[in-house]
């Protein structure tokens, strides 16, 4: 399993943050603007104040966390689900439309429909991808990345035409009704109690994973498929399955939370690629579901500098984009060097490259 | 809410980084604006405009400037409060887009003023910027009928909002009124940026005889233009004209003349009115009477326009700023007729 | 005098806390062959890893043909003259075998013509002179492991190294192609080249080797002429002076002997699996079981003797009800043990720690925890109870089995699923690749789950005739996807040799 030590994840975490911080530096150096400038408003954005990290880096981190957590569990088993960014846009269809047809149900009815539906539509966005591996031996690979495009521009029809705005002037949808909007978790702050939620379903998850039967099948299919049906007698069909579903869900939420807690409307354009991104964001995590609440907080932070950096150190966007874009590099280039090195040492054989001689093999 | 409080407000939110803040440290008697726009400021248009007047009000009043550009709607609120609590008094949140964001963040900072162009709600704080550029693509359309020679003229546009259908509707009336018989066609790539998919929509209304193309696809206008010269490298005959801005360096061989928004001195004359304190509670309208739209031929092409109808587009033009010719355009603003 | 063709020298190696090499020493002359024996984690394959440039010793020297080398890697070792037939395999299984012949050949000298056009006449060249068959253009993947290993060795013989290295090449082999390969060894020795060969039965070595060195704990503990060794010696070197004693008893079955006609017979009691009619196919659709009717009984060992490839595949995974027959009926019970072939694919997850990879057996287990949940304090308890009654050497049960040598896997998947085989047992070579004790062991424990009242029945599929001889209580012979009963008369190696040929007629 992908592991760390306390200490190793320490010299990574350090590692990778020398490594960014003189690429990044000489970058932008190079394109005429000061380096140090940029690193403050960036560190003042992400974590400078209370309120920049409640408001900010929290809630950017919420759409990395569900999707990381999405793409772990899907990865834990060895469902290749590259599809996070199509199934959160079915969530957040099929939660900005429950929010504005239930606008008559009480609070505590319709939020958790909200949230429920976007789940469904998530999963179901998940299921066609699941039945084609499954039923016909296509990869998933490629049907989650083209799914994606399909619910991209889904939404993108559902904006200029069966779920306009009323008067029919923009391209976005009607907002959700108040009692379908998630409230503050923070009074006062713009942290929603997504955040709670996301980080719920990462304790739920690791919980699953680590002490279940399920969780226990989920990682033995993903670790060795062949000896998880041969020793484990475990039907890898039906937990590719409920794994594919259990990630189209949590994708799907992703979408709902960010309609319920911030956006209130759908808009064309609604994720940035967060569905891509989250697999960074879980393999950062080593696909271990507590671990991504730190990683995706670490993305947030990133994002929440971003915007700092153009607003108070006057960097433009595409710099700001390609700063943001070295860093992640670097955090995980570090951080699989280090992971190498690290097993590399306990495994036998490694090291050769090709060959596990006497210790593991008789 | 004093300056002294300004300055609190921007230490706490600067808090402990000690490389920050120092540049913006408070100057008194300036005031603070920041621009948000959901595309690059390097588009050649819309969001370039934007900026140019963001830097207008750095240079004309002194304004503390700042920009951000956002991606997606989720970061639209936290621009805002970004913004507001850091003391910003005026914020131009540059697109539609931002109008329900801009209308949550005016009643909780309510004394920031927040002005969105193409908006469609207003509240005290809160103001829409409309620009009537119909009144220009009205004149565009004359100009295209005029010298179109098979009577086909194309349309390219983005995203079909009521303000780029505005601008095709009345490119079609100022076309109709030099060739009744005019055909006009319309196509919409669905996104600001997508170069080769508005290259692709120009081929297409070249290829069905369109020999003039107007756009309002922002950023992605090179592909119109590109279809357009290499029609011309081709050995045909075709021509161009630009929107949003004056486009007619970009394509100077092309482009027979531009329907221009003079953003900046449309922000400008915004940020005067809030200075003088009367910002607020109406929509801005810019039009041409304002002097914010025109449209500008391109002087290195004159001599391929025929006079006579140089001198009619310019009369309607006079008819046009003194408000004697009203130009069709698709309402969108609270209030106005047919708009709940 | 011959000359020695390599030499090895005070080797070190160590992995992680592992040391599997601590100043072992290798002589090799041309014109002989020379066996290399050990216990299981004895440095065997480290030793021939060395040899052929894949494994880099911490200490030590290596000389080739008298000149001081340092090997960097496989490559290095060919253009040095040495060829290494790997103990697991490396072919590319979706290439044809005529394609792995070619990898790494270069195209010749327009360098546009692809090398198979060369290299097909010199593998036909090459298959006739050794008797070693395989089908040149079926892929990799569609072939059992028999016939990769004599890929893997027509690989390395095509280029006639002056030293030949060969990591237990007969595990799979029929007793014929054993015989036949055997005779190829003492033919390349005859021309002056050095052939090393590890093999994991004493009898062998001593059949082929002209000398013989035995490794214990990493270090050369003995090196002898063969006529200066018997197979007690060598078992004693091998295991150490004190424990020999105790492994006695499994030398029997290590050496082709017959140990204790195991029991079971009388004690056959009701039928816990049955076959009526079962018919079963490949991937490929070709029939691999036909019409195959079996019962077996509590208390009985069914052995299964044949080549590779004959349906014992397919048997297995019906038995275990791991397959579903398209025709005919399969009745098998839920408490079945299986020892499948390929342990490390199939019996254990590499990454796994030991208490997870015993939780691939109770994971469904009513008595493993309540409800969803898993009980993870009791499998521990379950997993230490296999370590120490198998003797799995570990660490703790904390420790990933991928780190665990290949006899330790092997018991811990035998230690696991002896105690889940509460009807049936069925096992694929469930000794092969282990060393004489755990064999001994191996068989001790199927004769003792056997011998007790209410024990399961055990299917024992086996390439390996002294185990099925010495085990079966029945004895078949699958061959061409049929199973024949092999009369009392023909209970040995010749007559179960006789029946098993009769499959490799073409019958699809």
């Amino acid at each position: 399993m992908y592991e760390h030590g306390g200490r190793t994840a320490w010299v990574v975490g350090a590692a990778a943050l020398a490594a960014t911080a003189v690429v990044a530096a000489v970058l932008l150096w190079v394109g005429g603007y000061d380096p140090a400038r940029a690193a403050a408003a960036m560190w003042s954005g992400a974590f400078g104040t209370r309120g920049a990290f409640v408001s900010v880096t929290l809630v950017r981190s919420v759409p990395f966390l569900l999707t990381g957590l999405a793409v772990a569990v899907a990865f834990r088993a060895g469902v290749w689900n590259i599809g996070a960014e199509g199934q959160l846009y079915a969530g957040a269809i099929a939660a900005v439309w429950v929010g504005i047809e239930g606008a008559a149900l009480p609070a505590w009815v319709l939020l958790p429909a909200v949230l429920i539906a976007a789940g469904l539509a998530g999963a179901l966005w998940a299921l066609i991808p699941a039945l084609m591996k499954l039923r016909l031996g296509v990869g998933e690979v490629i049907t989650t990345i083209l799914m994606n495009f399909v619910g991209i521009n889904f939404a993108a029809y559902l904006v200029h035409g069966p779920l306009q705005e009323p008067r029919g002037v923009f391209p976005q949808t009607e907002q959700i009704a108040d009692a379908a909007r998630l409230p503050a978790l923070v009074p006062g702050s713009r942290l929603h109690v997504g955040f709670a939620v996301a980080v719920a379903m990462a304790v739920v998850l690791a919980a699953v994973l680590r002490w279940t039967r399920w969780g226990f099948r989920v990682r033995a299919v993903g670790a060795s498929p062949r000896a998880a049906w041969a020793a484990g007698r475990i039907d890898a069909g039906a937990v590719v399955l409920a794994t594919f579903l259990a990630s189209g869900a949590l994708a799907g939420l992703a979408g709902g939370v960010e309609i319920a807690g911030l956006t209130y409307a759908l808009y064309e354009g609604l994720s940035p690629g967060w569905g891509y991104t989250a697999i960074a964001v879980a393999l950062l995590a080593a696909l271990n579901p507590v671990a991504v609440v730190g990683t995706a907080i670490l993305f947030g932070a990133l994002e929440a500098g971003a915007g700092a950096m153009q607003r108070e150190a006057g960097i433009p966007a595409v710099w700001v984009v390609a700063v943001e874009a070295l860093v992640i590099l670097a955090v995980l280039a570090t951080d699989q060097l280090m992971r190498t090195r690290v097993r590399g040492a306990q495994t036998p054989g490694d090291d050769e490259g090709n060959v596990s001689p006497e210790p593991a093999r008789a | 809410m004093s300056r002294n409080h300004f300055a609190v407000l921007l230490f706490a939110l600067l808090g402990l980084s000690a490389c920050t803040g120092q540049q913006d440290a408070e100057t008194p008697g300036t005031f603070r604006a920041a621009l948000l726009t959901a595309g690059p400021v390097s588009d050649a248009g819309w969001y370039a405009g934007a900026y140019e007047g963001l830097l207008l009000l750095r240079d004309s009043l002194g304004a503390l400037v700042s920009h951000q550009q956002t991606r997606t709607p989720a970061e639209f609120d936290e621009a805002f409060l970004s913004y507001a609590s850091s003391g910003y008094d005026l914020i131009f949140a540059h697109g539609f887009e931002y109008q329900d964001a801009a209308m949550r963040a005016g009643e909780r900072f309510p004394n920031t003023t927040f002005v969105v162009s193409g908006g469609g709600r207003f509240a005290d704080n809160v103001v829409p910027l409309i620009f009537e550029l119909e009144e220009g693509s009205y004149l565009a359309g004359m100009i295209a009928a005029g010298m179109s020679r098979s009577g086909v003229v194309g349309m390219v546009g983005g995203v079909a909002i009521p303000p780029v259908e505005g601008t095709f509707l009345a490119f079609e009336a100022g076309a109709r009124t030099v060739n009744p018989d005019v055909q006009v066609l319309e196509s919409f790539t669905g996104s600001w940026d997508d170069v080769a998919a508005a290259k692709e929509a120009a081929v297409a209304q070249l290829g069905r005889g369109a020999d003039v193309l107007i756009h309002n696809v922002d950023a992605a206008s090179f592909g119109v233009f590109q279809a357009v010269r290499e029609t011309v490298a081709a050995g045909g005959t075709a021509w161009a004209l630009g929107m949003n801005r004056d486009q007619n360096d970009v394509a100077p061989d092309v482009i027979l003349g531009s329907a221009v928004i003079r953003i900046p001195e449309s922000f400008l004359e915004t940020a005067s009115t809030w200075q003088t304190g009367t910002l607020g509670g109406r929509p801005i309208y810019a039009g041409a009477s304002e002097d914010v739209i025109d449209f500008v031929l391109n002087p290195q092409l004159l001599d391929v326009v025929p006079a006579e109808l140089v001198a009619e587009m310019t009369a309607v033009r006079e008819l046009i700023r003194a408000g004697e010719l009203t130009v069709p355009r698709v309402p969108f603003v609270e209030g106005e007729p047919g708009v709940r | 005098m011959t000359p020695v063709l390599a030499s090895l020298r005070g080797l070190v190696r160590r992995f992680g806390s592992v040391t599997a090499l601590a100043g072992a020493n290798l002589e090799v002359f041309g014109g002989e062959v020379h066996g290399v024996l050990g216990e299981n984690g004895a440095g065997k394959s480290t030793l021939l890893g060395v040899l052929g440039g894949v494994v880099r010793p911490e200490e030590g020297e290596l000389e080739i043909s008298g000149q001081p080398v340092e090997l960097r890697g496989p490559r290095d070792a060919w253009r040095h003259g040495v060829g290494l037939v790997h103990q697991h395999f490396t072919l590319v299984p979706s290439l044809t075998v005529l394609e792995n012949l070619s990898l790494g050949r270069d195209a010749g000298a327009s360098g546009f013509a692809l090398p198979q056009t060369r290299v097909r006449p010199a593998a036909e060249r090459m298959m006739a002179r050794t008797g070693l068959s395989v089908p040149l253009d079926e892929l990799v993947e569609d072939l059992g492991v028999g016939d990769r290993q004599r890929v893997e060795i027509l690989k390395a013989l095509l280029r006639e190294p002056p030293i030949l290295v060969l990591d237990e090449p007969t595990a799979v082999l029929t007793p014929a192609e054993v015989d036949s390969l055997f005779d190829l060894l003492r033919e390349l020795a005859r021309q002056g080249r050095a052939v090393v060969l590890v093999a994991h039965k004493i009898e062998e070595v001593l059949a082929v080797a002209d000398r013989v060195t035995v490794l214990r704990r990493g270090r050369t503990v003995l090196t002898s002429e063969r006529g200066g060794v018997d197979p007690h010696r060598l078992v004693r070197a091998m295991v150490g002076e004190d424990a020999a004693t105790q492994t006695a008893v499994g030398l029997g079955a290590a050496t082709g002997g017959v140990v204790g006609e195991a029991s079971g017979g009388l004690l056959a009691g009701e039928v816990v699996a049955t076959l009526d009619g079962v018919r079963a196919n490949r991937a490929s659709g070709a029939a691999a079981l036909v019409d195959v009717s079996l019962q077996i009984r509590r208390g009985e060992v069914v052995g299964v003797a044949g080549v590779e490839g004959n349906g014992q595949r397919e048997l297995a995974l019906l038995l275990t009800g791991r397959l579903s027959p398209p025709a005919g009926v399969a009745t098998v019970p839920d408490g079945v043990g299986f020892i499948p072939q390929d342990r490390t694919v199939e019996g254990i997850v590499g990454e796994f720690d030991l208490v997870e990879n015993m939780a691939l057996a109770l994971h469904d287990d009513p008595d493993a925890g309540r409800g969803m949940w898993l009980d993870w304090p009791w499998i521990r308890q379950e997993a230490e109870a296999v370590r120490s009654r198998f003797g799995v050497v570990a660490p703790d049960v904390g420790a990933r089995a991928e780190g665990l040598s290949g006899g330790n896997q092997q018991r811990l998947v035998v230690g696991r699923e002896l105690r889940r085989a509460r009807d049936l047992l069925v096992a694929e070579n469930p000794t092969r690749g282990l060393d004489v004790a755990a064999t001994a062991f191996v068989h001790a424990e199927i004769g003792r789950i056997t011998s007790v009242e209410g024990g399961p029945g055990v299917v024992l599929l086996s390439t390996d005739l002294d185990e099925v001889l010495a085990l079966s209580t029945r004895l078949l012979v699958m061959t061409g996807g049929r199973l024949l009963e092999v009369p009392e008369g023909s209970r040995t190696r010749e007559g179960i040799g006789r029946l098993m040929l009769g499959g490799l007629q073409p019958d699809v």
